[in-house]
């Protein structure tokens, strides 16, 4: 049986889709058939966070419509091996998205996929819905900012009431909480939101804390997800979130600023 | 930095206060997401009542629920006109009162709970 993940924020720019493209990566790397749906319909972006931008066809919407197989949308990764892509139509809009379509889609992926993880696109309306709508677990990406904590905390509503599980009161969508752009340095100096304060105030378990890292960029400028860069340290706090979704014990890294040693502040090296 | 900032008390660290602000806003929010959605519809049924006695002023009354803990408060704040004024009122067109009557409106205090709606003043 397959299980349905949904990377949502409400609140756009917060790192969705970087953290899909890593997650899904780091599913497959661990020897799960995954594969990754972008739900951005007309603002595709995870075709070029995974580097696959040149080998889409046909997309998601094409899918649901009927106009193409399953298969002929699906894109496989070229690095890792079990990694699949489904991207998204650049030309229609949300509406294009309905719940039997989606339905279907997710019913002839799970046949074949361990993890189908829906990358969600900002906002509360129809395209968010819909991908969190058939979630088995939610992993909610924050920056430790107020209007982010803030919109977290209302899709974590939307998840309680307005998810299919909620709906047929089912057991609830599991949820957890993934910290990006952390910057302990602000921290310490008290100007950034701790780890403690944002799960005080959402009160959902944590599965990460990904720090503010300039890998994350250079991941996205080449089509790499960034959890393969593994000199990086957001590529390894990924890594670490997935063993922790997968119910391994890891401790936090990257929480508290980094001793600058001489050699290091000399040569200036960015994480 | 001047050798006087040095005896400044330390401004907050501006993270405590985005803390303390994201939790108002939040109870607050939370609040209203599990709240009963009937309080449009009571509101209305409760000014519907006391305008068929008083003459009020629908922008005046203030419906409130708070959720504690233990026990949650329904509170109804009505201002009532005063009594030459709701005279004068009732003799004119309802609602098309003289300005400046806030001074001689009694204005309940809040912390009530349903049966607040009543003036102490007689009318």
């Amino acid at each position: 049986m397959s299980k349905i993940i949904v990377m949502t924020s409400g609140k756009g720019g917060v790192g969705k889709t970087t953290s899909s493209a890593a997650f899904a990566t780091g599913l497959a790397l661990r020897g799960f058939k995954t594969v990754v749906i972008d739900f951005d319909v007309g603002l595709r972006n995870l075709d070029l966070v995974m580097g696959c931008e040149r080998r889409v066809v046909f997309d998601f919407i094409n899918v649901i419509n009927g106009e193409a197989k399953l298969n002929q949308a699906l894109i496989k990764d070229k690095r890792i091996e079990n990694l699949y892509i489904l991207p998204t139509s650049q030309t229609r809009d949300k509406d294009a998205l309905t719940r039997e379509g989606v339905e279907k889609v997710l019913n002839e992926l799970s046949k074949e996929f361990d993890y189908i993880l829906c990358d969600s696109p900002a906002g509360i309306e129809r395209g968010a819905l819909m991908s969190l709508y058939f979630a088995d677990h939610a992993i909610i990406v924050t920056n430790p900012e107020v209007s982010s904590v803030r919109d977290s905390d209302r899709i974590l509503g939307v998840l309680n009431s307005r998810s299919r599980r909620a709906e047929q009161g089912l057991e609830p969508v599991t949820q957890q909480l993934l910290l990006t752009r952390y910057d302990p340095e602000r921290v310490e100096k008290g100007e950034m939101l701790r780890v403690d304060d944002v799960l005080e105030i959402l009160a959902i378990p944590l599965l990460g804390v990904i720090p503010e890292s300039q890998a994350v960029l250079r991941a996205s400028n080449v089509g790499m997800p960034v959890i393969l860069d593994e000199a990086s340290n957001a590529g390894l706090a990924y890594s670490d979130a997935v063993g922790r979704f997968l119910g391994e014990d890891i401790e936090h890294r990257f929480v508290t600023p980094q001793k600058k040693g001489l050699f290091s502040r000399l040569l200036r090296r960015s994480a | 930095m001047s050798i006087f900032n040095f005896f400044r008390a330390a401004p907050r660290a501006s993270a405590v206060q985005a803390k303390e602000r994201l939790q108002i806003v939040m109870a607050h929010e939370r609040a209203g997401r599990s709240g009963p959605d009937y309080l449009p519809m009571l509101q209305q049924e409760l000014l519907a009542v006391i305008a068929k006695y008083v003459n009020i002023d629908e922008n005046k009354v203030e419906v409130k629920l708070d959720r504690g803990g233990d026990c949650s408060t329904l509170e109804v704040n009505i201002e009532l006109p005063a009594r030459e004024q709701a005279k004068a009122a009732a003799a004119t067109k309802p609602g098309d009162k003289p300005a400046g009557n806030d001074d001689a409106a009694t204005k309940r205090p809040a912390g009530g709970a349903v049966g607040n709606a009543g003036g102490k003043k007689r009318i």
